[in-house]
């Protein structure tokens, strides 16, 4: 199957399911509470992080045909993206909504087209900064993907079973915890090889422990509550008590976790990125490839300007939405909330 | 008021200072002195002419050690001039394919003075040259004590081989024969069979096999005469220091001050033969150059037929950032300096000096460096290469015609290169003069023509249906380099081919490499010698990287070129070779296992101050032919660095406005 029939696919699986989640959530009366709680407080931060997430879905829908740049494109899926910025590439650097090239000062084929100007070799950078947009909710989606469950499912076994099982999981934990993590993803990127599923996997398996710990606390504490007491003396099976009781408790810890770590590990990106070992196409890689370009004479500031900017206002937007999720969600806070 | 008073002495001292001192890093009394400043970047790691070569090291040992050949200071392509030698000797025909030379060494040729020749006798503080101590020299080449990087070059020597494995046998075998020095082992073992000496002042080398290009070693520090005395004495140990660290030569100058951690000082050999000799090729400044010397001054009446060298001291200092360096250099203190990539915009502007730069009559100095890059194709490969007959040759020269490398130099070298044409930079002595490879040429039209008769129309591969789709292997690709190689794969695309550019660790590109799993690469090589048999023998079937582990990565090998080639590696220079050149430069044009992509070109600033400075491209100091007008130099460092004052007298005013109402507290608390 071509990788963009997958991608499309994906893409309605995730419209579906957000579709399912958004009935569960109008079914649900602290969900809906929580929800037109958020949108009071933060609007501007959730309709940016929903345009950023349009984007990348519209960067994922893809299909092939069509003119495009070059003898290549026409043969090549290309996204909704990647259509609307097509038969416009230059030769080289251009400044944003220049007429003619930055260094020679030839005329440009598309004049005053390139909102933020082209990269060093013609490429649109408004049109590679959206396209960093769908990487970007790629590492912080996939990785959690992988963080998340691993998380809950160590973090509740260690919590609800105890002993040697807890013993055990803490051991890996604290083995883990205490590998400096910068090394580790190193090692683990050195290992898996360079792309974009083995970072996710590389960012995944380092950063799960944090999860873990909060949900052992809680699962612990969980346990001991009266109505997990009472279903156990009625017999209930440890993996219905789990299902029903502990998991749903934990939920609002997993959503605010998510979204807190969502903007770290699209830090955490860059800073790979400026090892050298991080995904093709991110804001990252256009960070570190515009290092030089800042010591250039004169300088060119647009790449970077762009790339740190979409970045600057996605994770503000998700540490917003993500603090003001913490205090509706967080059953102390939840009290005191008006 | 005693404060106050104190309070204006410190600022009165502040000023005096401020006003007095300067940012000049060398004593005052040095100015006056033809001294020639430069720096290194990192500590030496060896100075012995034997282990020593890379370019920085150079700039010391060529300073120091004296060689049979030298290179003409200005003629280009490069020449050899006799040096220590009389003449340069030619190649004499032996029976069975043997091939010898003579060297004549100049009567006179001295040591520079050191202590270590109290070993010869005492009170004995320098000594005449002989050709022993090139033969000494050339023994330990063998060495394997040694960590020689180019033996092999010497490995055409009859005996070379058979006496480095002598040693390493009888030291292995006998512990009291690997106790004796050095010398006295390659002594019991009769020495190298192919060097032998007739007299103190002739040696005959011997090679097994034809090497013409054996005479450029002799060009190099590695064959320079070495003192017993000094490997000896300088031994590491009872305080001595190693030789590395210690050279001792027969060179223009010798070493004053060894401090490999912050700076090295040579002072004019007294000894030096060319001070006796001054009409020897090396020891005067040339009379005739390359076109266009005399315009660039080089050719100054002057200068022409003076005897060398100009200079009173060289020095040497530690300079590990590349900053401070040039900033240093723009203040005057380094006499020349290369451009940093941070300041190329600042320094150079439309390929000239900006006129900033100019003002102060800085040089730039353009010369083209005696190396090549290049893309390759595997041509072992099912669809690029050979098994893939006419269709792949045409492939390739499709995609030969497609790059546009005068476009990525201009991108990605600031303009700092030649678009190649062969294999051979245009600096080598050789290289087809005047020559435009058609398949170098951008021509989109010819190159989808091609395409069509390779039987990929638009880029389609009929086997599939859809684009054809090749791998560029690019290793140790940083975000920085990757539009390098992305350049290449977007020019491909215009011809509807499909590359895949994939960055690996170098290590995974190793493993692809055996596995002969690659389709194109990008390489890059640096001559060791200026002979275009040094750039042909990538392409040569010996080197293949899938049989031999050698260098021709692209796995050329062609029964036309391989006999041509065979034929022009032992031709000694001349029409004939040339016109063999230029056959197996067609085959290349035709059968394109590489598409030659640029000739770097070396940018590199001088003082005007400094005379004489032409870029030579390889690794061999001219220092010898440099001059300096030090009254010049003095007069415009005070110029351009007259102290800024006015920040101390702001910093004193302010500290003192800072402290008055301190001082009003103080007043008013004690009345």
């Amino acid at each position: 199957m071509a990788p963009h029939v997958l991608s499309n696919a994906i893409v309605l699986l995730l419209l579906v399911a957000a579709g399912f989640a958004l009935r569960f959530v109008r079914g649900n009366r602290m969900w809906r509470d929580a929800l037109a709680q958020l949108w009071r407080r933060r609007r501007g931060s959730l309709l940016v992080i929903v345009a950023f997430l349009l984007v990348g879905l519209l960067d994922s829908v893809a299909w092939t045909g069509g003119q495009g740049q070059d003898a290549l494109a026409a043969h090549e899926a290309r996204t909704v993206i990647d259509r609307l910025f097509q038969g416009d590439r230059e030769a080289s650097y251009s400044a944003p909504l220049a007429d003619a090239a930055f260094y020679g000062g030839d005329p440009l084929a598309a004049p005053g087209g390139h909102w933020l100007g082209t990269d060093i070799l013609g490429r649109d950078v408004l049109h590679r900064t959206l396209k960093g947009a769908r990487v970007a909710l790629m590492i912080g989606g996939l990785t959690s993907l992988i963080a998340i469950p691993l998380a809950l499912l160590f973090g509740i076994s260690a919590g609800y079973f105890g002993r040697r099982i807890d013993d055990a999981i803490f051991f890996l934990i604290s083995t883990l915890a205490s590998i400096p993590s910068l090394l580790l993803l190193i090692a683990l990127i050195m290992a898996l090889g360079k792309g974009t599923w083995q970072v996710c996997l590389a960012l995944g398996i380092t950063s799960w422990v944090g999860l873990c710990r909060v949900t052992r606390g809680e699962t612990l504490k969980l346990r001991e509550l009266d109505y997990v007491q009472a279903a156990r003396a009625l017999g209930v099976s440890h993996g219905r008590i789990l299902v029903r009781h502990i998991l749903p408790n934990l939920m609002h810890l997993v959503i605010i976790t998510f979204v807190l770590m969502f903007s770290q590990l699209v830090l955490s990106e860059a800073i790979l990125a400026y090892l050298g070992i991080g995904v093709d196409g991110s804001w990252g890689e256009m960070i570190d490839q515009a290092r030089n370009e800042l010591s250039r004479e004169p300088i060119i500031w647009w790449n970077i300007a762009a790339a740190g900017s979409a970045m600057f206002t996605l994770l503000l937007a998700v540490n917003y939405v993500g603090d003001s999720l913490r205090d509706i969600l967080d059953p102390r806070t939840l009290r005191e909330t008006p | 008021m005693r404060q106050v008073w104190v309070a204006a002495a410190l600022v009165g001292s502040l000023c005096v200072l401020a006003v007095g001192c300067n940012n000049n890093p060398y004593p005052e009394h040095d100015a006056e002195l033809k001294v020639l400043y430069s720096a290194f970047s990192t500590p030496h790691r060896s100075l012995d002419p034997a282990e020593a070569y890379n370019v920085s090291a150079h700039r010391v040992t060529g300073l120091v050690y004296d060689t049979l050949l030298e290179y003409h200071f200005l003629k280009r392509p490069y020449t050899l001039i006799p040096g220590l030698a009389k003449q340069v000797p030619t190649a004499e025909p032996l029976e069975d394919g043997r091939v010898r030379y003579r060297f004549t060494l100049r009567p006179g040729v001295n040591f520079a003075p050191d202590p270590c020749f109290e070993l010869g006798g005492a009170g004995r503080v320098t000594r005449e040259a002989t050709m022993e101590d090139v033969a000494y020299q050339l023994m330990r080449l063998a060495d394997p004590a040694l960590n020689v990087q180019v033996r092999d070059q010497f490995s055409n020597i009859q005996g070379f081989k058979q006496f480095h494995r002598a040693l390493i046998e009888r030291r292995g075998a006998d512990p009291a024969f690997a106790a004796l020095p050095a010398r006295e082992q390659y002594a019991a073992l009769g020495g190298v069979e192919g060097v032998r000496i007739e007299h103190p002042h002739a040696l005959e080398i011997t090679l097994h096999s034809p090497y013409p290009q054996i005479l450029y070693w002799f060009a190099m520090e590695f064959t320079t005469p070495v003192a017993w005395e000094a490997v000896e004495y300088y031994d590491g140990e009872a305080g001595r220091e190693r030789y590395a660290d210690h050279p001792v030569g027969t060179g223009p100058f010798g070493i004053d001050v060894y401090d490999k951690r912050s700076r090295i000082v040579l002072d004019r050999n007294p000894h030096w033969y060319g001070l006796a000799d001054p009409r020897a090729p090396g020891a005067h400044y040339p009379e005739e150059g390359a076109p266009g010397d005399a315009e660039a001054g080089l050719l100054d009446a002057a200068y022409v037929g003076r005897p060398l060298p100009f200079l009173d001291r060289v020095e040497f200092r530690l300079e590990k950032e590349g900053i401070p360096l040039f900033n240093k250099f723009l203040q005057g203190y380094y006499d020349s300096g290369g451009i940093i990539k941070e300041s190329f915009d600042q320094v150079v502007q439309s390929e000239r000096l900006s006129p900033e730069m100019a003002a102060r009559e800085i040089r730039l100095q353009k010369a083209v460096s005696p190396g090549i890059f290049n893309l390759g194709f595997n041509m072992e490969d099912e669809t690029l290469g050979v098994p893939a007959g006419d269709r792949g040759r045409k492939l390739r020269q499709a995609m030969s015609l497609a790059v546009d490398s005068e476009k990525w130099i201009e991108l990605f070298l600031n303009g700092r290169g030649l678009p190649a044409q062969t294999p051979i930079p245009p600096v080598i002595s050789g290289a087809p003069e005047g020559y435009l490879n058609p398949y170098r040429q951008v021509d989109l039209d010819r190159a989808r023509a091609l395409l069509v008769e390779a039987g990929y129309p638009d880029g389609i591969d009929p086997a599939t249906g859809a684009p054809l789709k090749l791998t560029f292997d690019a290793y140790e690709v940083s975000s920085q380099s990757r539009p390098e190689r992305q350049y290449f794969v977007d020019e491909w695309r215009k011809l509807g081919i499909n590359v895949e550019l994939s960055s690996t660790t170098y290590n995974e590109f190793q493993e692809k490499v055996d596995r002969g799993a690659y389709q194109i690469y990008f390489w890059g090589w640096s001559a060791d010698y200026p002979d275009p048999e040094n750039f042909l023998f990538l392409l040569s079937c010996a080197m293949r990287k899938s049989t031999t582990g050698g260098p021709n990565s692209a796995n050329f090998c062609h029964p036309g070129f391989e006999s041509l080639f065979n034929q022009m590696e032992v031709m000694e220079d001349g029409p004939e070779r040339r016109a063999i050149i230029r056959e197996m430069v067609a085959i290349l044009e035709q059968e394109r296992p590489w598409i030659e992509i640029f000739n770097g070109v070396g940018y590199s600033l001088a003082h005007g101050w400094l005379a004489n400075v032409k870029p030579f491209g390889m690794s061999y100091p001219m220092t010898k032919y440099l001059d300096i007008d030090p009254v010049k130099r003095a007069r415009v460092r005070l110029s351009w660095n007259e102290p800024v004052v006015w920040p101390v007298f702001a910093i004193a005013g302010m500290f003192v406005v800072g402290i008055i109402p301190g001082f009003r507290t103080f007043f008013r608390e004690r009345q």
